[in-house]
């Protein structure tokens, strides 16, 4: 395994962690029970479940977003950020080296994700609905994830901090499973169950509006 | 008066608890969870964007009311329980012990503060089935007793004398002979009939208890729309109850055996279909929740009778003149059947065919807000105050439309709308879709 440093061994070392604990978990949840559905259906799940992931997640789609759009575009920023910092994080492990005008935008898209971050944490934390409902993992699963864009932003400036991000890389995959981020899983499972409920009940996607039942 | 004595109850009660019930109703859990629930609680990101989907928490400020802290409640047992973080460090991931203060929280806000409709299930971020996790907890307390004993006598009425009303068997043949006299009047014909136990009889009429108890003519109307369609139809002596209070006890062989008494006297009968009159829980009971409850795929087709209305116009077999109502009418959609039910368009189709200005309420169909009779509120009257309050929304949805009147396909949505007619004085009149109907039939020339 040439170029294989500890650091990165142990990151992926952390991040096969992560997965089996994400598979051994869901296999736990699975064993709470899953029956075989009897009722006869009125709708289609695939076309539910295409619903859930399309149409279904956009402002039109949920009041949770249009009622909350600066909140709904500043998670759908700071995930985007997330997915990007990652893919960035497999060139750093691949000692792959970006060409240098990517380093601006990168930056950019980076440091507007922690920024979105530090804002949900701020909201977080003097929202009363949200402080009724959360508790010390909400704020460390969000510290972490603004650690690690921070860190990827450092490592694309500063020589020598691609270590800082690799051991924050790490820091994350082994707390993934342990906490709330787990949820970067289970969303799939969830929102799959979501599209199959509402796609055979005939509710999603809607009909369309006036048409003969 | 009454409301006191049975609080009692349930206080005595949580008070007397041992850890043999705590162990059966976190196993309860467990198993009413399923691996949905398993998910779900595994995908929440507590954000809270739920909150201001729900009718209690848009109607007041009080912090238990948004459906992120009901789901926030279920989820610190389920982390308590079922989570290794939530074993070794509880405090870091809002994990909590099922004790006496949180099965007290559970029943206030988890039976007192939730109508089950499913508003925040489909607004949900994630898309979380909130319904589902709740109505789990609910089996959780059913399971040792800590179910409001209100809704409680609800269910064990209907479990006992096989409706919900306790009416007794020719209480109820007495009325149907007498309702088959009325129509036989109306409509000038002497073989017109309100079946009872027909065998072999097309379809299978199911009725709310409320109708035969409280609105005979209401239970009429679909008799007279029948006639008028020539309708192969029965009613049954024995199980005609469409309600099913056990969907919102989580009580699964409860509920499924209720459900199932339907299924056997379809057979019993020998009808090809079972046709679940107007009620919004009935339905979500007995055409989605009850083959899973029984592990059965029915051999006959399951629908609302809101359907076949929809198809009596469709095919010419009943014929409306809607200048018999010129006023303005909406529609409520009960959560049950539209949001959760997936009847959504029927309704619409009938109603257009039924009156001269149909106005669409808004936000409708499936976002439609719940009246905030649902989820056993109506019965469990020790939080009435609450219930009313959380109306205030669809007070304000009527109000905005200016109709005159209200039509609703559920005969619970019926009684809480009639509530808020009164508490928000809309002056409005509420009907069924099949009084409506009755009332603009033009019956064929004898
Ligand atoms: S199911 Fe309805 S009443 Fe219950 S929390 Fe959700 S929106 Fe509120
Ligand atoms: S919107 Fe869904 S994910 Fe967010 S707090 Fe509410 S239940 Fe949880
Ligand atoms: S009472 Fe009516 S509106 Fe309310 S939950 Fe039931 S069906 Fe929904």
């Amino acid at each position: 395994m040439a170029g294989l440093d500890p650091l990165r061994l142990a990151v992926l070392a952390a991040a096969a962690w992560c997965l089996a604990a994400l598979v051994f978990q869901t296999v736990r949840a699975y064993r709470f029970g899953r029956h075989e559905i009897h009722s006869a259906a009125a709708g289609v799940s695939l076309k539910g479940i295409a619903y859930a992931f399309g149409p279904g997640m956009m402002p039109w789609g949920k009041e949770s977003a249009a009622r909350h759009l600066p909140t709904y575009l500043t998670g759908i920023g700071y995930h985007g950020a997330v997915f990007a910092a990652l893919g960035y994080l497999v060139t750093v492990m691949s000692r792959v080296a970006l060409p240098a005008e990517w380093r601006i935008p990168l930056t950019a898209v980076f440091a507007a994700g922690a920024a979105g971050g530090i804002g949900l944490l701020v909201k977080r934390a003097v929202k009363p609905v949200l402080r009724s409902i959360s508790c010390p993992d909400d704020f460390a699963a969000n510290v972490l994830v603004d650690l690690l864009l921070a860190a990827a932003i450092a490592s694309l400036w500063i020589p020598g901090a691609d270590t800082v991000l690799l051991a924050t890389a790490a820091l994350l995959f082994l707390y993934i499973p342990l906490g709330k981020i787990r949820h970067c899983f289970f969303f799939f499972y969830s929102r799959i169950l979501f599209g199959i409920f509402f796609g055979r009940r005939g509710v999603l996607p809607p009909r369309p509006r006036e048409s003969q039942p | 008066m009454t409301a006191e004595p049975t609080k009692d109850i349930l206080e005595e009660r949580l008070g007397r608890l041992t850890p043999a019930d705590i162990r059966k109703a976190v196993e309860t859990f467990r198993a009413a969870l399923g691996h949905q629930g398993a998910a779900d609680l595994n995908a929440c990101v507590h954000c809270g964007l739920c909150a201001d989907t729900c009718h209690y928490a848009l109607t007041s400020d009080e912090p238990e009311n948004p459906p992120a802290y009901k789901v926030n409640l279920v989820m610190a047992v389920f982390k308590r329980y079922f989570t290794r973080l939530g074993r070794t460090v509880p405090g870091w991931v809002g994990a909590r012990e099922l004790d006496e203060t949180l099965t007290r929280e559970w029943v206030d806000v988890l039976f007192g503060r939730c109508s089950l409709c499913g508003r925040c299930n489909l607004n949900c971020s994630v898309g979380l089935n909130i319904t589902a996790l709740i109505t789990a907890a609910r089996a959780a307390l059913t399971a040792i007793g800590l179910i409001p004993p209100e809704l409680q006598s609800t269910i064990t009425t209907a479990y006992t004398t096989g409706n919900n009303m306790g009416i007794a068997q020719n209480d109820w043949v007495e009325t149907v002979q007498w309702l088959e006299e009325e129509l036989q009047a109306e409509t000038g014909d002497p073989t017109a009939r309100m079946p009872l136990d027909l065998h072999g009889a097309r379809m299978l009429y199911t009725v709310n208890p409320r109708e035969p108890k409280f609105f005979p003519l209401s239970l009429l109307a679909a008799g007279k729309v029948f006639y008028a369609a020539g309708e192969s139809w029965t009613l049954a002596t024995d199980y005609y109850d469409v309600t099913n209070y056990g969907l919102y006890s989580g009580e699964a062989p409860v509920a499924g055996e209720l459900s199932d008494r339907l299924v056997r006297t379809v057979e019993r009968l020998g009808c090809q279909e079972l046709i679940l009159g107007e009620c919004g829980h009935g339905f979500n009971a007995n055409r989605w929740a009850a083959p899973e409850w029984l592990s059965k795929r029915y051999p006959f087709r399951v629908r609302s009778v809101l359907e076949l209305l929809a198809e009596y116009i469709r095919d010419g077999r009943i014929t409306l003149d809607p200048s018999k109502h010129t006023e303005p009418v909406t529609l409520h959609d009960p959560c049950n059947l539209v949001r959760l039910g997936g009847v959504v368009e029927a309704q619409r189709f009938v109603l257009r065919h039924a009156v001269q200005q149909f106005v669409e309420m808004t936000p409708n169909r499936e976002k439609n807000f719940c009246c905030g009779g649902g989820g056993g509120q109506l019965a469990m009257t020790r939080y009435a105050q609450r219930r009313l309050q959380a109306g205030r929304i669809k007070a304000d949805q009527i109000g905005a439309t200016a109709a005159k009147v209200v039509a609703t396909p559920c005969h619970n949505c019926m009684d809480q709308l009639s509530e808020l007619n009164k508490e928000y004085k809309l002056g409005v009149a509420i009907k069924t879709v099949c009084e409506l109907v009755a009332e603009a039939l033009v019956l064929p020339a004898q």
